[in-house]
């Protein structure tokens, strides 16, 4: 089920399509700036030679995911479930 | 040198995992490739991000290719963080750590990130940025946009900073950093004598996104030679560098004023004024002072590019169709506001207004217009519609009515919304089949809430006072030279007069 939708959404290009309105979404709210923020700090506090991408990757991903606003997932949801009844018919 | 260097990272000096792959094979060469196909083909990210807006979809659709879908060689997931490895063709995950995988048993440790093309180094375990990579990148990426600028109309070049400019901000190292809750850019002005009119605008024109980061950025060219004393431009200029100096006691807009009272002489003199009448006033001054005082340009408003119109100006199209033959002809012409009518039924809502504004409306049996096809004198319609919105759209809800021996205000509460979608009132918006307009997600016709001014008091004397957005959400009250916090519904639960929308997508132009 997960695959045939995700395969679905690829296909027609509409994945790329949600991606550009996320990534809209996630700067008009400030999203962006606040963990591009997030992550000068840990740079900072780390100090730049002991830090990786992977580290910083694994240290903002679950800030990251708890700072996606309500109304933007929603937003996403209802665009998504839009392009699969718009398949189906 | 040294310069340049400082700004990155200590390890610009590359790893010697690259250097010795460099200089044995194509790395670079492969890398380029890499670069161009992913990060910089036509469907990748950057060219879509430069929307060039829906009506002129055609490059966008038939440029953008359906984008192949990439997906890890071993798990089959498109997941975002794919690399390709830069000594073989495959592609895999990280966060699996099926690249780490790849590079374990088959040696080619270098791979790049295909959604930004970052270089990692299994063996160093890190990110790696090498000079000679980065100038292939920077190669591709000139390429890439000078094409797409071609293609857009523009010109637009990457910041490279002189040795002048390196030098100065290497002299003066401290940096000034806008935080959220900064006060910055609030400032309250002296009433000198019933100017409120004028304090209320000035901190809506202030706190225009736009016109600030026009002003901040010094572009304006001063056209009055001998006079710039006299040029209202310039002192705007003046009064954002005053507004945005950091400093907090209140302003005296003395300057301002006096060359108000020069250049428009119905506003001068102590008397209580129109801020409404006033902001077209000053549009209009700086529109005419953009272009020197005595240039032709001045007279065709039609088709200018100051930073007024660019931001404020929009037009509006008007359709009289004929009651007989049903023939439409259409006028278009530009606006800086629009007037709102409150009469009776009393419209409720801000919606309501444009919704009255937009609707078809009779003429009448004594203003019959000739119709161009009937080539007699007939019974019309006529409908507005917006043709094109401007930047900042400034709604004037008419609360003064004049009418022959009377005059009064209307106090009426008008709803508004922090958000706008301005779908419905387009020209040639679709309709269901309720005569409804279907309103798309299209995001070019959304607007937020910037600022509002309020007229508090009746017609014979009253005060005028201004809500602004400070930052992403923080709203202030303006009175004169008193500024409180706000909050947003303090905002909408007010008897607004002048309420100033931002449109919340920019397209290139």
């Amino acid at each position: 089920m997960r695959s045939s939708i995700n395969q679905k959404l690829v296909e027609s290009g509409e994945s790329e399509r949600l991606k550009d309105i996320l990534r809209t979404r996630l700067i008009e709210c400030g999203w962006r700036d606040e963990l591009k923020a997030h992550c000068k700090e840990i740079v900072k506090r780390k100090g730049l030679e002991h830090v990786t991408v992977e580290d910083l990757v694994a240290e903002t991903t679950p800030k990251g995911r708890a700072l996606v606003p309500d109304d933007v997932k929603k937003e996403l949801l209802g665009r998504i479930r839009t392009f699969l009844a718009q398949q189906s018919t | 040198m040294g310069t340049k260097a400082s700004n990155k990272p200590s390890s610009t000096s590359s790893c010697h995992h690259i250097e010795a792959l460099k200089s044995s094979t194509s790395l670079l060469e492969s890398y380029g490739f890499l670069f161009e196909t992913f990060i910089r083909s036509p469907a990748s990210d950057s060219i879509k991000s430069c929307d060039f807006g829906a009506e002129n979809g055609g490059y966008k659709e038939s440029s953008r290719k359906v984008p192949p879908a990439i997906k890890c060689c071993e798990c089959d997931d498109s997941t975002p963080r794919l690399y390709a490895c830069l000594q073989c063709v495959y592609f895999a995950c990280f966060e699996k750590k099926h690249i780490q995988e790849h590079a374990k048993s088959s040696k080619h440790f270098l791979a790049m990130d295909i959604s930004y093309g970052g270089v990692y180094c299994y063996r160093c375990k890190d990110h790696i940025y090498d000079d000679d990579l980065d100038k292939v990148a920077g190669i591709s990426n000139n390429r890439f946009f000078s094409k797409l600028f071609i293609v857009l109309g523009l010109r637009l070049i990457a910041w490279t900073p002189t040795d002048i400019e390196i030098e100065s901000l290497h002299s003066n190292p401290k940096r000034r950093k806008i935080e959220n809750n900064s006060s910055v850019g609030l400032r309250g002005l002296i009433n000198l004598g019933n100017t409120c009119f004028m304090s209320c605008i000035v901190q809506a024109l202030t706190h225009t996104p736009l016109l600030r980061d026009f002003f901040l950025s010094d572009k304006h060219n001063c056209q009055m030679m001998a006079e710039t004393q006299q040029c209202l431009v310039c002192e705007l200029s003046r009064l954002f560098q005053e507004f945005y100096s950091g400093s907090r006691t209140p302003h005296i807009p003395y300057r301002l004023l006096h060359l108000v009272w020069t250049h428009a002489r119905h506003l001068a003199g102590y008397e209580q004024q129109d801020a409404h009448e006033f902001f077209i006033a000053i549009l209009d001054l700086v529109h005419q002072h953009c272009k020197g005082t005595n240039g032709a340009a001045s007279n065709n408003s039609n088709c200018c590019n100051c930073i007024i119109d660019q931001i404020f100006t929009g037009s509006l199209q008007s359709d009289v169709t004929c009651q007989e033959c049903h023939n439409i002809s259409t006028t278009i012409d530009p606006f800086w506001d629009i007037s709102l009518d409150l009469v009776t039924p009393e419209p409720t809502s801000l919606f309501d207004c444009l919704k009255r504004f937009t609707r078809d409306e009779h003429l009448g049996s004594f203003a019959k217009i000739k119709c161009s096809q009937c080539t007699v004198h007939r019974e019309s319609t006529k409908r507005l519609t917006m043709k094109r919105l401007p930047i900042v759209c400034c709604f004037h809800l008419k609360r003064f009515e004049h009418s022959i021996g009377y005059h009064k205000k209307i106090k009426t509460l008008i709803s508004f919304t922090e958000e706008l979608d301005m779908t419905p009132f387009m020209s040639g918006c679709k309709t269901n089949d309720m005569g409804e307009c279907i309103v798309t997600d299209d995001q070019q016709y959304r607007y937020t809430l910037f600022a509002v001014v309020n007229h508090i008091g009746n017609l014979e004397s009253g005060h005028y006072i201004n809500y602004i957005k400070q930052g992403q959400s923080s709203w202030f009250k303006c009175d004169d030279h008193q500024i409180t916090k706000s909050t947003i519904q303090e905002v909408l639960n007010s008897e607004g007069y002048l309420l100033f929308y931002h449109k919340k997508v920019l397209d290139y132009e």
